[in-house]
């Protein structure tokens, strides 16, 4: 297939976290809030003249001086953020909306603000509880953390409009951009499909790293172009798998994958689409916040939240995407030094294998996989394994 | 007759192998691998075709497969296969009644169990960190002034073991050095190293589902203090190989590209 026309456009926007778009916006007035997490609704980040970043590390070498604060044995996304932060990676921030999600990252914006990572005057900080169950008294908390710790917080400091109109306007450009998402998305169910997996995994980290009403129109084109996207004569892949884990917003990952054949169907993954661009929907009688609140923390897919019927909800929703988007294997990821997911990834890469039947590849890994030798061996040998069995199906049938 | 041929560019070591159209190897080689991933594949590609009467180039190969930490550098191979198919296909076309393999290479340790056509069942595999490898008993090796071979044979006479507590190659050079300073014996030192590696092999023939009838790979197969550890652990006797264990990955290699040749000609 032909590249997409910003493939390197939008490559280049990953290269920085304060990339070309968040530099226009702010040169208009526009404010830059980071966030780190699913559990923090980044529409909420985007009303009035606020914009949401969710924080990457581009460039991340050594990550010494972060260890050295938060100690080794703490997740390699948060201190590959905070030795971002450290070199003066997160100037540009206006602030950050942090959410009580793991220690980790606690930790994390603890000494972005300690060791005055950011010298703006109005720069913030701030933190919001997330709950281990959803319920409907735990929504309504959600809610009212929102609104005292985000809203007022950005109202206080940046003198915004926060107002519920405003809100609402928000969802409107957000629910634009998850529809375009979500018709790209759908695509990769195709079995010769006119996106991969790579070129996907930079459109959603795009649509996260930088301002939506300033990326909405490429992406609109993009959509376009796809649809008309002249295909090969025989898909590329060797095989299709599902990625299901913690963070991910190294494309290098996605890239290995894929030069190993592994076309990558479905993202279930922190900073992937499932869930994250799904379409918000409001009614009109209830409070903004409140539905907003519900519709995060039913969608989410964190291993933090505890109770019985989330966990049940994780394992059946990845059973159901990988049978959506015709996986032929499914990939478990966790950060190295994640809380949640160092229990998540065995035992539910265990479950789906034996009793739901689906070939797993279960790996922990680095922030940065870049050229790990291991890694590509292990990719490759499970391309290999999936690839030999439906050969073998194909044969006996 | 047709020759197939695999190539297997370790971190450490390259060996290649030639089979003929029967799946009979008429060639073998291992070589200490050079920096140059290619080079090392060229070189041992040259003194296996040398061994076969009517072989001059690889080109005179019918099919040749790449495999091993190198394996992408094999610019002359018709394709790449992953080392853990490779040793699976390997130990299976030497003995077929073999389920699991402990592999161990010069920077990493997988456990593969093999389903009954050759194919990956399972594997597991180490992740950056060379502990337990190839890598890190050349550090012991050197630590006791011995040549492999010697240190491998160490523990053997050992009454006792002495436990070593770290496997990073680095920190367990410091932990033998002071033990060595303390007067504690050399023997009962060894047999500590070799517990220590073979505890992390048993980890990762468990996490790939091995059972029973266990074989060994790759160049530590040849370390006999490692095996007789390994067999402690498990608590089962190792299945012996009839070809150099250290052969595997290229022998798997080659008897792919044996499959693929024939088929393509078919």
């Amino acid at each position: 297939m032909k590249d997409l026309k910003y493939l390197i456009e939008f490559e280049n926007l990953l290269e920085d976290a304060d990339n070309r778009l968040v530099r226009e916006a702010q040169e208009e007035g526009g404010f830059a809030i980071g966030y780190t997490c699913y559990h923090m609704p980044e529409v909420l980040l985007n009303v009035d003249k606020c914009f949401s970043v969710r924080m990457r590390a581009p460039r991340t070498g050594s990550i010494d001086i972060s260890t050295y604060y938060m100690s080794n044995y703490t997740c390699e996304f948060a201190r590959a953020l905070l030795e971002r932060g450290i070199e003066g990676g997160y100037q540009f921030l206006d602030g950050i909306a942090g959410v009580d999600a793991c220690s980790a990252m606690n930790r994390c914006y603890e000494h972005l603000e300690i060791l005055d990572c950011n010298s703006k005057p109005h720069f913030f900080v701030t933190h919001t509880d997330v709950p281990y169950k959803v319920e409907d008294y735990n929504v309504e908390q959600v809610a009212s953390q929102m609104r005292l710790r985000v809203l007022d917080v950005m109202k206080e400091r940046l003198g915004v409009d926060v107002s519920d109109e405003a809100i609402r306007k928000a969802v409107e450009e957000h629910n634009e951009m998850c529809r375009i998402m979500t018709e790209i998305g759908d695509m990769r169910k195709l079995d010769n499909p006119p996106v991969t997996g790579y070129e996907y995994h930079v459109l959603c980290l795009v649509s996260y790293c930088c301002p939506t009403a300033k990326i909405l129109p490429y992406l609109r084109e993009t959509l376009e172009e796809i649809k008309k996207r002249a295909l090969d004569p025989k898909p590329w892949y060797r095989a299709r798998v599902a990625v299901v884990g913690s963070e991910i917003d190294d494309l290098g990952f996605t890239k290995l994958l894929e030069e190993n054949g592994a076309f990558v169907v479905a993202d279930r993954f922190c900073y992937g689409s499932i869930p994250g661009r799904e379409v918000i929907e409001l009614n009109d009688t209830e409070d903004v916040v409140i539905q907003i609140a519900r519709h995060y923390m039913k969608t989410s897919e964190c291993p933090r939240y505890m109770a019985d019927y989330k966990v049940a909800q994780r394992r059946t929703t990845v059973d159901r995407i990988a049978r959506e988007y015709k996986a032929d294997g499914i990939i478990y990821e966790a950060m190295k030094y994640c809380d949640f997911w160092a229990f998540e990834r065995p035992l539910a890469s265990h479950i789906l294998t034996e009793e739901y039947g689906w070939p797993t590849l279960s790996v922990d890994r680095s922030y940065a996989v870049r050229s790990s030798g291991q890694l590509r061996t292990r990719f490759q040998a499970f391309v290999e394994a999936l690839e030999i069995k439906r050969i073998q199906k194909q044969k006996e049938a | 007759m047709k020759y197939f041929g695999g190539c297997d560019v370790g971190s450490t070591y390259t060996k290649a192998v030639i089979l003929d159209e029967n799946g009979k190897m008429v060639a073998n080689t291992t070589m200490k691998s050079k920096i140059n991933a290619e080079e090392s594949a060229r070189l041992a590609m040259a003194e296996v075709i040398s061994q076969v009467p009517g072989l001059k180039s690889e080109r005179d190969l019918a099919y040749l497969i790449g495999t091993g930490y190198g394996r992408n550098k094999v610019a002359f191979a018709d394709e790449n296969i992953s080392e853990i198919s490779c040793h699976a296909m390997g130990v299976h076309v030497t003995n077929p009644s073999v389920k699991a393999i402990i592999d161990i290479g010069g920077q990493d340790v997988k456990g593969i169990a093999i389903d009954t056509d050759g194919t990956v069942k399972n594997f597991a595999m180490n992740d950056k960190c060379a502990a337990g490898t190839g890598r890190f008993y050349e550090a012991m090796a050197r630590s006791f002034e011995m040549t492999l071979p010697e240190f491998s044979k160490l523990s053997l006479t050992a009454k006792n073991v002495i436990p070593i507590t770290a496997q990073c190659t680095v920190f367990a050079e410091s932990e033998v050095i002071t033990l060595v300073g303390e007067g504690k014996p050399m023997d009962e030192i060894a047999a500590g190293i070799q517990m220590a590696v073979a505890k992390r092999c048993f980890v990762m023939a468990k996490k790939a589902g091995a059972t029973d009838s266990i074989t060994l790979s790759g160049g530590c197969a040849k370390n006999e203090g490692l095996k007789a550890a390994i067999e402690q652990v498990l608590k089962l006797k190792v299945v012996e190989l009839s070809v150099d264990p250290q052969l595997m990955g290229a022998l798997g290699a080659a008897e792919f590209a044996r499959q693929k040749g024939l088929a393509k000609k078919a």
